[in-house]
């Protein structure tokens, strides 16, 4: 039983490490033009099958977690995804008066966000459970 | 929710970790119980109440606010 849980834990790790892996390569070919369309459609594609092979696991890992754990990770994404609608609200609003900049809040950047804001929920989550 | 799981403990002579081990949760997440952070759902405190080899209401009662 422990060791499954180590197991399914151990995996997400790695898979949310090839998913980085494949996505920042994905990320820098699509950028500098390397390929024509039809094959940079495809290389955009690699890094979202890692990511839904990490998301799996990581779905997995959640059911192998005890239940105060599974409430921090809860927590998490909830904090996680409220803040990131609010952001992607008030950026919405804020295109609708062109008082936007593409440079800081693209969708690049908002994947970034995104995470930032899935661990800020982690951290007070884990804090106010004191795990 | 006021709990008695530290006395039932000392009563034993186990450390969090040990009951931690035979409920089947990480230590981590006994102690916020322990200190009244989370409520464990019926089934985590059935199992404890049966480790301890006593009832769940003797180990986890109401506050007076809550009754």
């Amino acid at each position: 039983m422990e060791q499954s849980k180590k197991n399914a834990n151990r995996d997400s790790v790695i898979f949310a490490l090839i998913h980085g892996v494949t996505y920042l390569p994905a990320t820098w070919l699509l950028k500098h033009d390397v390929f024509d369309k039809t094959f940079s459609v495809i290389i955009a594609t690699v890094p979202i099958i890692t990511f839904s092979i990490f998301v799996f696991k990581l779905i997995k890992a959640f059911s192998a977690m005890d239940e105060v754990k599974q409430r921090v990770q809860l927590e998490a994404v909830v904090i996680g995804f409220s803040l990131t609608a609010m952001l992607m609200m008030l950026l919405f609003l804020l295109s609708l008066s062109d008082i936007s900049n593409p440079a800081w809040f693209g969708y690049g950047h908002l994947v970034g966000y995104c995470w930032a804001f899935y661990f800020i929920g982690w951290f007070v989550s884990k804090r106010k459970y004191g795990v | 929710m006021k709990n008695t799981i530290k006395v039932e403990r000392a009563k034993k002579n186990w450390t969090q970790a040990d009951l931690a081990k035979h409920i089947g949760i990480s230590r981590q997440g006994l102690n916020s119980i322990e200190t009244g952070k989370f409520v464990p759902s019926t089934v985590l405190a059935l199992r404890m109440a049966k480790v301890f080899n006593t009832t769940v209401e003797i180990l986890f009662q109401l506050d007076d606010t809550e009754a």
